[in-house]
């Protein structure tokens, strides 16, 4: 017992807080099993989900999510890709964006929230919930929005979602009054410090995003170009030579394109429009939060797959990023990344946590924007059951689905034995 | 210094017992932000950096407490100590820190000074607050404003003394207990415990 005492505090690094703590059983027994390299039972319990995903009939299909997730956060103290949550939470949060019925559960906003925790930019996510009316009903909701307002520090703002919230009636009212108070507090509690404190407010001015701090990464080591977008509050206060302030190479495979100076670039209202969003921006649109600044070094993102065949039209009004002409790099590195390592910088693309979930619902609605347009003339047709092998997090083989299938007309009179 | 070669008396014991308690509940009012950490300063003891409290009510309230915890320690009448952490609104408790201490009585009679250096008590005292400060990994996020309270378990012939008041134990229902580490002055063992709400919800 004393041995396994310790294994948590050994382990503390590497142990991701949940906001509701961790049972310490689960963590004890998700450290143990890791010390001792054993994932046969881990697989086990996690195929038993899987296979419950797919083989599920009764009338409440989130419910198995949820247990899935919150599975895989307690025993995957660590979080990171090995636990596949942020797979996970997307599948599940895509899954029921046209079920009305789940779209005022509290499990389901749950997760919708835990999802823009993995986002780069959680206040689309949010405004997207909005416009397709999830969780409008719920104070969670309009808190976790909220909170996100506040941490930018747009206070007025993170008071008129409290607001909204109120107006359309989320429920439970009593905590998003709580809240409300709370939020005043520290509030109130800020501006007294601010007075007797005007140093903190300039600290508080330079946590800005400031490019540079990518070019601080690059700068270590040139093999390793790839960074990660929001590098923006790890870093602040980073300010480096300027010679440094060039974009980081092909990040995107895309051309840079030349801002257009006759063309009035878009300026972005700091208070956003509430528009109908067919679907969530790109998670790139993260720049609009922000107060106006420059422009130079952005890039497009890279086109989606699925975007290239159809010209469809993008949901949200694009802007060209603008880059100037003389900003090119003189001669550095960027320009000359071989092939080679581009490749190997898209291949690992996919598992940025904060660019992909975003870009997938996109696609994903995209796709089915173009269905209704098309109505599927030249679609493809899957002949055998798609959304089966795929619909988990993993993938599954025809033959366990078979499996999965004899195994519950076998135990029919028995009951799961799975869970 | 030559204090610290001779070992420990029951007087000394019971100062560094209190000690560690001033510092442990500074500690744990930091890490679970029951106080505003700007009212928080920084001070280096047992060789790592600890915060300790600003708010003047606070410290002394504190102090108080364990001034006369001091004096239970040197009597050996003292069996517990508790930090109980309540939510403001509902007065419901969601984390409480237990200190089970036990005495050595036969320290109280022989007075003769034990044998341990104090630099070992205070390496155990320090695993023992880091260990505290270890727990925001399982813990749950106090998401409402929370208040705290002091529990002192004493033997029962005790009187209790003025601005003490008897209270119920108040425990969690359906809590998640966590043993820590303990250390021992050889003549008083703390043994530390938390407990925690456990949530069933996501």
């Amino acid at each position: 017992m004393a041995e396994c005492d310790a294994e948590w505090e050994l382990c503390k690094e590497n142990i991701q807080p949940l906001r509701q703590g961790r049972t310490i059983s689960a963590l004890h027994q998700a450290l143990c099993q890791q010390q001792e390299g054993n994932h046969t039972a881990l697989n086990q319990q996690k195929q038993a989900f899987e296979s419950e995903l797919r083989m599920y009939d009764g009338d409440d299909p989130l419910d198995v999510w949820v247990r899935y997730i919150k599975w895989t956060k307690q025993t995957f103290p660590q979080g990171g890709k090995e636990s596949n949550l942020s797979v996970l939470l997307e599948r599940a949060v895509m899954l029921f964006t046209a079920d009305k019925r789940y779209h005022n559960d509290v499990r389901y906003v749950e997760l919708w929230i835990e999802f823009t925790e993995g986002c780069s930019d959680p206040m689309d996510v949010f405004r997207y919930m909005q416009a397709q009316g999830i969780g409008t009903m719920q104070a969670a909701l309009y808190i976790a929005w909220s909170e996100e307002h506040e941490k930018r520090g747009n206070l007025k703002m993170a008071d008129r979602v409290f607001q909204d919230g109120v107006k359309c009636g989320a429920e439970p009212v009593d905590k998003l009054h709580a809240f409300h108070r709370a939020l005043q507090a520290r509030v109130c509690r800020q501006m007294m410090s601010s007075v007797t404190d005007p140093q903190r407010d300039e600290d508080d001015d330079e946590e800005e995003p400031q490019r540079s701090s990518l070019a601080e990464l690059k700068a270590k080591g040139k093999k390793k170009a790839v960074v990660p977008i929001n590098r923006a509050n790890a870093s602040a206060g980073y300010a480096r030579g300027l010679q440094f302030k060039q974009p980081l190479g092909p990040k995107h495979n895309t051309r840079p394109v030349i801002f257009d100076e006759n063309k009035v670039p878009e300026t972005v209202p700091q208070e956003p429009k509430f528009e109908i969003w067919t679907a969530p921006p790109a998670a790139r649109a993260k720049e609009n939060e922000q107060k106006p600044e420059k422009w130079s070094n952005v890039k497009l993102p890279m086109k989606s797959r699925s975007g290239l065949s159809v010209a469809v039209p993008p949901p949200k009004p694009s802007f060209q990023p603008f880059v100037e002409e003389d900003d090119q790099p003189p001669a550095v590195t960027p320009c000359k990344i071989n092939p080679a390592v581009n490749s190997v910088l898209s291949a690992r693309k996919p598992c940025r946590l904060e660019q992909t979930p975003l870009k997938m619902l996109q696609e994903r609605q995209l796709l089915m924007q173009t269905q209704t347009q098309e109505d599927g003339k030249s679609r493809e047709q899957s002949m055998y059951c798609r959304d089966l092998v795929y619909s988990g997090a993993t993938e599954f083989c025809f033959e366990e689905l078979r499996a999965e299938r004899y195994r519950q007309k076998h135990a029919r009179p028995a009951d799961h034995s799975t869970n | 210094m030559s204090k610290t070669l001779k070992g420990i008396t029951l007087k000394g014991s019971a100062e560094l017992v209190a000690e560690f308690f001033s510092f442990g509940i500074n500690s744990i009012l930091y890490q679970r932000g029951i106080y505003p950490a700007e009212t928080f300063t920084r001070v280096t003891q047992y060789d790592m950096s600890l915060h300790l409290t600003t708010d003047s009510k606070l410290k002394n309230y504190l102090t108080n407490v364990i001034t006369q915890l001091k004096e239970w320690l040197f009597d050996c009448t003292v069996q517990k100590l508790v930090v109980v952490i309540t939510c403001l609104e509902t007065n419901e408790v969601l984390e409480r820190w237990q200190f089970d201490i036990e005495c050595d009585k036969a320290a109280k009679e022989s007075g003769a000074p034990r044998e341990k250096s104090i630099k070992a008590i205070q390496e155990e005292i320090r695993s023992v607050i880091r260990q505290v400060t270890a727990t925001v990994t399982f813990l749950p996020l106090l998401e409402t404003a929370c208040a705290f309270d002091l529990l002192i378990y004493t033997d029962k012939d005790l009187q209790v003394p003025e601005q003490w008041e008897e209270s119920g134990p108040q425990l969690i229902d359906q809590s998640e207990e966590v043993r820590l580490r303990s250390f021992t002055t050889s003549i008083h063992k703390v043994n530390s415990m938390v407990a925690y709400k456990r949530t069933n919800s996501m």
